[in-house]
């Protein structure tokens, strides 16, 4: 397929995701704000760290990080926030755009409706009196588009690259979701509130669920690290994201195609997946450096991308400045 | 008699042909029985029905980019849900004479940069024609793969008040808006099913099959070769229609830089490394196609593209060059041409033109200028125009300057009355009169000419107005061929 395609779709995946993961972390913290004890700055600062926008909040609203409604609606709506829903939502939506013969009419429609929600007054109206809804609206569209695209497209190559920016995006979300949380926990005052953190954690990876049922019922802080990290079943674990997306990649060029692009990327990816793939779920439960190992998966995941984009993408000067990065 | 419902207060204007109604306000019998489905309609339901025909076309994203921010504005092509009726007997006549002009202008084109025998013949077309922004004399003797170089026309048509089609003009560069065509018709059948059951309406949703099989049928090295659809991309205003063509032809949806050219072939950068590509449905003006060969700044181009052409490696739809044909002077010339290449008379009148580059027809121009509406050959989309009839006598004066500077840029026509439409005031929640122009496509490949049985019909949704550009005002309405009656019931 077409190099800027393939960079197209792999960034409406990226966007996507990031667009749900966003929405998802904000209707949980505003669950957790309600009634866990917490300090409105023990709540909302992680928040903004997770999405890598500190220091621009710190630079526009100063200290205001346990102010819950500014953290809101920078990162839910400002459009100087490059990972706002909004911003992700409108990224998403012109790299479809922009690739509109190869996703399908019913994933455009979904994406383009959500878009026009978001830029109406009903959004609007929703966020002020259903805060809750308003989240969980977007996710339902998230998953819808992406729905879609697993249903309705052709599982070849533009397919493939969409699902890759989905993995790539969701294993970072999920490392640097725990380790902000990590970070808080290892903070004494905060003992004896932990299982309710630890639930907003789960929950804040869509994971409270499938790691009930994992550990029938038993919560310790090492088990819930343990399984977001390691879990070969559940969908938003980062060993499971980063099988994923070597298997797509795999797809997309397979390890004997030599000669043709993408063996860097191809190589640097198996070897982070052979990585985690190590990690024991004994050591991790223990407490073994997990804010080193989660750094880690980060730190790669954005040098495959790196790899991705330079060998299979193109990354060609052209003339539409649609956003396909930060 | 039709209990004429929502049509209750149209009334056509005294001046204009009417499509659907009789200057005595009976509905035109070929169209009663539609005309009866959509009389059943209460004002505030069709208004309804187009409120919600807008909001489809804006969740599908059927629209053009207005200008281009962080948000990504964009706007529907306002739409009219009161359809354009073309009778059976109407098309028939169409159909006959718009392939009857494509082939004459393949022709011509062919013989202008070939042999160049009319050329010779004819002087003053000779000079029309060398003096033509749309000549390229790069191309003299280059010969298009398959032999077609308008591949897609889109020729405007407009009805005198006798009820006569004429030609406006011919496009045959990049036409657009023939995504709006399949668009709207998709739109009519889910918001006025009864209505279009009972026009038995031809239908439109084949276009991007046949337009696909004539780009297959003219690639250099067999019908199974790669085609392509080239796009200046998402922010250029016609880009929803390059995405719609390619996604429903399945062929790969290109910018010039996905494309670059090695030993004269052309070749599109891969996921998988470089692939050959054979046909492009060019969406991009001559001048910004190729930096090698046209304009040097262009960054929409792709270099050497022209020359993979000439070489015969890869076809281009439509051919570079085509322009000349259009030209608006030539336009006064293609009765003639019809008449020089295949020996018949014109199947359809045109508008009679005066060609300021002849020295006659200057005079009278500059003689009338008030009753006149003056062009300048090389403009579209409705600038660089003077409508004589309601221009201030400064305009007037600056055009007869410059007429008189340079006679060879410019051309004139006596304003012609342009038929009328019912449709729909979204203000006054009524039916009214306004005027429209038809756009048929006509495609082009190695088996011959093919006419879309529909058309984009344009509307002036102004009252009084003549300007049907989407770029000034204008709004598109589905066009209803009928099909040819099964039987006739009466002698």
């Amino acid at each position: 397929m077409i190099s800027r395609v393939a960079d197209h779709c792999f960034w409406l995946g990226r966007y996507l995701e990031r667009a749900e993961s966003t929405a998802r972390v904000l209707q949980v913290t505003q669950d957790l704000s309600l009634d866990a004890g917490l300090t409105p700055l023990q709540c909302w600062g992680p928040v903004v760290v997770v999405a890598g926008e500190e220091a621009r909040f710190r630079s526009r609203f100063g200290d205001a990080l346990g102010d819950g409604d500014r953290v809101q609606r920078y990162l839910a709506w400002d459009v100087e926030d490059p990972t706002s829903i909004r911003r992700s939502v409108s990224a998403a939506r012109d790299n479809a755009r922009s690739i509109r013969e190869t996703v399908s009419l019913e994933a455009w429609e979904a994406l383009n409706e959500l878009h026009l929600w978001l830029a109406g007054t009903d959004a609007e109206a929703r966020w002020r009196d259903d805060r809750h809804g308003f989240y969980g609206e977007v996710r339902r569209s998230c998953q819808l588009a992406l729905g879609f695209v697993q249903g309705t497209m052709l599982h070849d190559d533009p397919y493939d690259f969409i699902v890759l920016g989905v993995m790539l995006e969701r294993a970072a979300q999920t490392a640097r979701i725990l380790d902000v949380h990590h970070h808080a926990l290892t903070d004494d005052a905060l003992q004896v509130i932990e299982t309710a953190v630890f639930l907003a954690l789960l929950r804040a990876c869509s994971g409270f669920e499938p790691f009930m049922r994992r550990s029938r019922g038993a919560i310790t802080p090492g088990g819930v690290a343990a399984f977001l990290v390691l879990d070969g079943q559940f969908p938003r674990s980062i060993r499971f994201s980063i099988a994923s997306a070597r298997a797509r990649l795999e797809r997309i060029r397979p390890s004997d195609a030599i000669g043709r692009p993408g063996a860097e990327s191809l190589e640097r990816l198996r070897r982070l997946d052979s990585w985690i793939a190590d990690q024991r779920a004994g050591a991790i439960a223990a407490g073994a450096d997990l804010h080193r190992l989660l750094t880690r998966v980060v730190d790669d995941a954005s040098v495959v991308c790196d790899a991705i984009g330079r060998e299979l993408l193109g990354q060609l000067p052209g003339p539409a400045p649609v956003e396909t990065g930060q | 008699m039709l209990d004429r419902g929502l049509f209750a207060g149209y009334r056509p204007l005294p001046s204009a042909y009417d499509e659907a109604f009789r200057a005595d306000g009976a509905p035109r019998p070929e169209f009663e029985g539609c005309l009866a489905a959509l009389a059943a309609s209460t004002a505030s339901g069709f208004a309804r029905q187009q409120r919600f025909a807008e909001r489809a076309l804006l969740d599908q994203g059927v629209t053009f980019s207005v200008y281009s921010d962080a948000l990504g504005a964009e706007k529907i092509f306002p739409f009219c849900l009161v359809p354009r009726l073309v009778s059976a007997s109407d098309w028939a006549r169409l159909e006959r004479g718009l392939v009857q002009r494509v082939l004459a202008l393949e022709a011509f084109l062919d013989d202008v940069y070939g042999e160049g025998r009319i050329l010779a013949e004819r002087p003053l077309l000779r000079e029309v024609v060398l003096g033509s922004k749309g000549y390229l004399a790069q191309l003299r003797g280059v010969r298009p793969p398959g032999g077609v170089r308008i591949h897609v026309s889109g020729i405007d048509l407009i009805r005198d008040p006798q009820g006569t089609f004429r030609v406006l003009e011919d496009n045959l560069r990049t036409p657009s808006g023939v995504s709006y065509v399949l668009e709207n018709r998709a739109l009519s059948k889910r918001v006025l099913p009864g209505a279009i059951d009972r026009a038995r309406v031809r239908r439109v949703d084949h276009y991007p099959e046949r337009l696909v099989a004539a780009l297959r049928s003219v690639a250099p090295d067999g019908p199974d070769g790669t085609a392509v659809v080239l796009t200046p991309g998402p922010y250029n205003s016609a880009y929803f229609e390059h995405s719609f063509l390619a996604r429903t032809m399945g062929l790969e949806l290109v910018q010039a830089p996905d494309l670059f050219v090695q030993d004269d072939r052309v070749w599109a950068k891969t996921t998988r490394g470089p692939r050959r590509v054979h046909v492009v449905y060019r969406r991009t003006d001559d001048a910004f196609l190729d930096p090698e060969a046209f304009r040097p700044d262009s960054v929409l181009g792709v270099p050497g593209l022209v020359r993979a052409y000439a070489a015969g490696n890869v076809a281009l739809a439509n051919a570079p060059g085509n322009g000349v044909a259009d030209d608006k002077a030539v336009y006064a010339f293609v009765p003639e041409i019809i008449r020089y290449y295949l020996g018949e008379d014109p199947a359809l009148e045109q508008v009679p033109t005066y060609v300021c580059a002849r020295d006659a027809d200057r005079d009278h121009v500059l003689a009338h200028l008030s009753e006149m509406v003056v062009k300048v050959v090389d403009e579209a989309g409705g600038y660089g125009m003077l409508m004589g009839p309601q221009a201030r006598a400064e305009e007037r004066e600056q055009f007869r300057r410059r007429i008189a500077a340079e006679p060879r840029r410019y051309i004139a026509q006596r304003r012609v009355e342009l038929s009328t439409c019912p449709t729909w005031d979204v203000a006054g929640e009524r039916v009214v009169p306004r005027r429209v122009d038809l756009r048929p496509y006509v495609l082009n490949g190695a088996g011959g000419p093919w006419v879309l049985p529909g058309g984009l019909t344009r509307v002036a949704l102004v009252e009084g107005s003549y300007v049907v550009n989407s770029s000034q005002g204008g709004g598109s309405k589905d066009t209803w061929v009928q099909s040819e009656p099964v039987a006739r019931s009466d002698a």
